[in-house]
């Protein structure tokens, strides 16, 4: 196990080390002034030039400016924004909270409704209810999410008039930023409308965290699905019922355990997919977070923070990938002997 | 007269291509799945001889036209024009071509790719194979949106270029995929045995592994394909696809959208195209899945 952490740990630097090489390298590909790029400065005055090349060693080889690069993105200097002229770091610290709060949510509402849905699909796979589901599971799988977002934005928002369309939180109340969690904050401030807010800040964030919540639960319910239909056909299934554990016993005690394994798997390898669609969700709902931010980038051209948002964004992916991992393994006795 | 029956059973008698066919045809719904991505097929190489009008001829009489089934609308129409006086109907006919044509153009590129990074992963043993996997690895923690945006920056928004994003983004699942079936395939001993009679490494990979991977290689394009569709659709709306004209179904929404209260067929029924495109492909590899599961069950 030790060996294996260690493997996984070496693995992440060499990860990581390559992806700050091709950040860097974008600087170079992007286009406009390298200088600009890297600094996200738009009007450098010619007396600063100078000054700058050698702080960035752009007067020496690539191999000192990608050391200078290094250190400046360890020491917490990741440059200036183009578009706000605000250090990026800071920029990313208030953005990528609300991100990580919509995703956590969606995940959390995919556990809490795909892994039942879809062992109920699996206790009678020929069943009416279990055709149900599975047809649910397929159309949510398959619909776009854009546009997924834009119907219950007719119906709720515009339609029914029951639930905001857009932002985290009303613009009457004002939350001071602490963990950058909104719910969070508003439970930790002392304000007296505490209650109002937060119920308006669950009125915001319903429609996004369900439009997000969609894909994963989908993916779960058929995962679970799946892996429970194979776990239930294991030897050792018919061994617990010969036994004479009931159903549910059997359930707990050796079905979930195994079959819940491969989906856990599953959310590292789909967390790729939920950040794509977060940023997709956000852009609609307009959710202060990185993914809006990053595509607003792209209209504006801020190269600066697009390569910002590639550093975050991958390593936050790649963390995630390791985890479930390694939680795999954790979990799991037969993998962790090899 | 006596009745010889060499084989147990006639249906194992099939060619395997046929017992899948079978367990395939049993299941409603994959095959209803297949019907509807055979149309969405032939719409998509056939559309621009079914167009009525054409989908860029802008006509200044005919601005926002309501669809044919309201009072005002023209039956020449169907489904009314849009804010330029373009023909609705011929518009949705010829985004097939855009999101579904070039979806499958693109997932058979990254298919090709795949399969030769992926048999040159697999045959290829020690460092080689362990560095190409690490790299492989980053390649797919970056979210495919993310490697748009990047290659959009560095090349400039259009269909084009998104496509290289999605062709990068779905390489890693079949390198992976065809890597991991090369490597369980040359364990097998048939391989050791056409080995012994003197085959080389191509003549094992064309006679032996690759008949065995490609249904599961199938399945693969078949996810991969759904994905492509929706990153399509989804950069095309975000603005980073298809630009402007071009009737791609996300742009089109795209466009569309400021005038959802004045002509909302022009939000929901290319959305509505998209989801059947992607739940045809969904039925389809759900459909194949479970056939090959059941094949190998008999």
């Amino acid at each position: 196990m030790t060996l294996y952490l260690l493997r996984r740990l070496f693995l992440l630097a060499f990860v990581l080390l390559a992806l700050s090489l091709l950040a860097f390298s974008l600087a170079y590909m992007f286009p406009g002034d390298i200088l600009q790029n890297l600094t996200g400065l738009r009007y450098i005055a010619p007396e600063q030039v100078a000054v700058l090349t050698t702080e960035y060693r752009l007067d020496q080889g690539y191999l000192a400016q990608y050391v200078a690069y290094l250190q400046r993105i360890l020491s917490g200097n990741w440059g200036l924004s183009f578009a706000s002229q605000q250090p990026l770091l800071q920029e990313i610290g208030v953005l990528l909270p609300a991100t990580l709060e919509l995703a956590a949510y969606a995940l959390l509402i995919s556990f809490f409704a795909g892994i039942p849905l879809g062992i109920i699909a699996a206790v009678k796979p020929e069943g009416t209810l279990s055709k149900i589901i599975s047809a649910l599971a397929i159309t949510g799988y398959s619909i776009p999410v854009f546009w997924w977002a834009l119907l219950l934005i007719m119906l709720f928002s515009l339609g029914l008039g029951w639930l905001p369309t857009a932002g985290r939180i009303g613009v009457l109340y004002e939350v001071k930023h602490i963990s950058g969690f909104m719910l969070v904050d508003i439970l930790l401030s002392d304000s007296a409308h505490r209650n109002d807010a937060l119920l308006n800040a669950l009125r915001h964030m319903l429609l996004p965290t369900l439009v997000l919540a969609t894909y994963p639960t989908t993916v779960m319910v058929r995962f679970t699905k799946d892996s429970m239909l194979d776990v239930w056909e294991q030897s050792y299934i018919k061994t617990a019922r010969a036994k004479g554990l009931n159903r549910l016993q059997v359930l707990y005690r050796h079905g979930l355990r195994n079959a819940l394994l491969p989906v856990i798997r599953q959310i590292g390898l789909q967390f790729s997919t939920l950040i794509t669609l977060a940023m997709i969700t956000e852009v609609i709902f307009s959710w202060p977070g990185i993914g809006r931010w990053l595509i607003d980038s792209i209209y504006q051209r801020n190269y600066p923070a697009i390569q910002a948002g590639l550093l975050v964004i991958s390593t936050l992916v790649i963390s995630v990938n390791m985890l479930t991992e390694i939680l795999h393994r954790l979990f799991n006795p037969l993998a962790r002997k090899r | 007269m006596a009745r010889f029956r060499l084989l147990a059973d006639e249906h194992q008698a099939r060619s395997p291509l046929r017992q899948l066919w079978r367990e395939f045809a049993r299941q409603h719904s994959a095959v209803a799945g297949l019907c509807l991505f055979s149309a969405f097929f032939v719409l998509a190489i056939v559309a621009p001889l079914l167009t009525p009008h054409g989908p860029y001829l802008q006509n200044d009489n005919l601005l926002l036209l309501p669809p044919s089934w309201s009072e005002l609308g023209l039956v020449q129409y169907p489904f009314g024009t849009d804010d330029l006086g373009r023909d609705m109907f011929s518009r949705f006919l010829v985004g097939a071509r855009y999101t579904f044509g070039i979806a499958v153009i693109t997932v058979l590129g990254a298919l090709l790719a795949g399969l030769l990074l992926g048999t040159l992963a697999g045959m290829s043993k020690g460092v080689k194979s362990s560095i190409f996997n690490h790299i492989l690895d980053l390649a797919l923690t970056i979210p495919s949106l993310l490697l748009a945006i990047i290659i959009v920056a560095v090349l400039g928004p259009g269909l084009l270029n998104t496509i290289w994003a999605i062709m990068l983004a779905l390489l890693p699942q079949f390198v992976h995929g065809v890597r991991n079936a090369i490597a369980e395939q040359l364990n097998q001993d048939y391989v050791i045995a056409y080995r012994l009679d003197g085959a080389n490494n191509l003549q094992v990979f064309s006679r032996i592994i690759l008949p065995n991977i490609w249904e599961r290689l199938t399945v693969t394009a078949t996810m991969a394909l759904s994905t492509a569709i929706l990153d399509i659709a989804a950069l095309g709306f975000l603005g980073l696809g298809a630009q402007a004209p071009t009737a791609e179904w996300g742009a089109i929404i795209a466009d569309s959208l400021d005038l959802i209260y004045v002509a909302p067929i022009g939000v929901a029924l290319p959305g509505l195209l998209i989801f059947m495109a992607v739940l045809s492909v969904n039925l389809v590899g759900d459909g194949l899945r479970t056939a090959m599961k059941k094949r190998r069950e008999n």
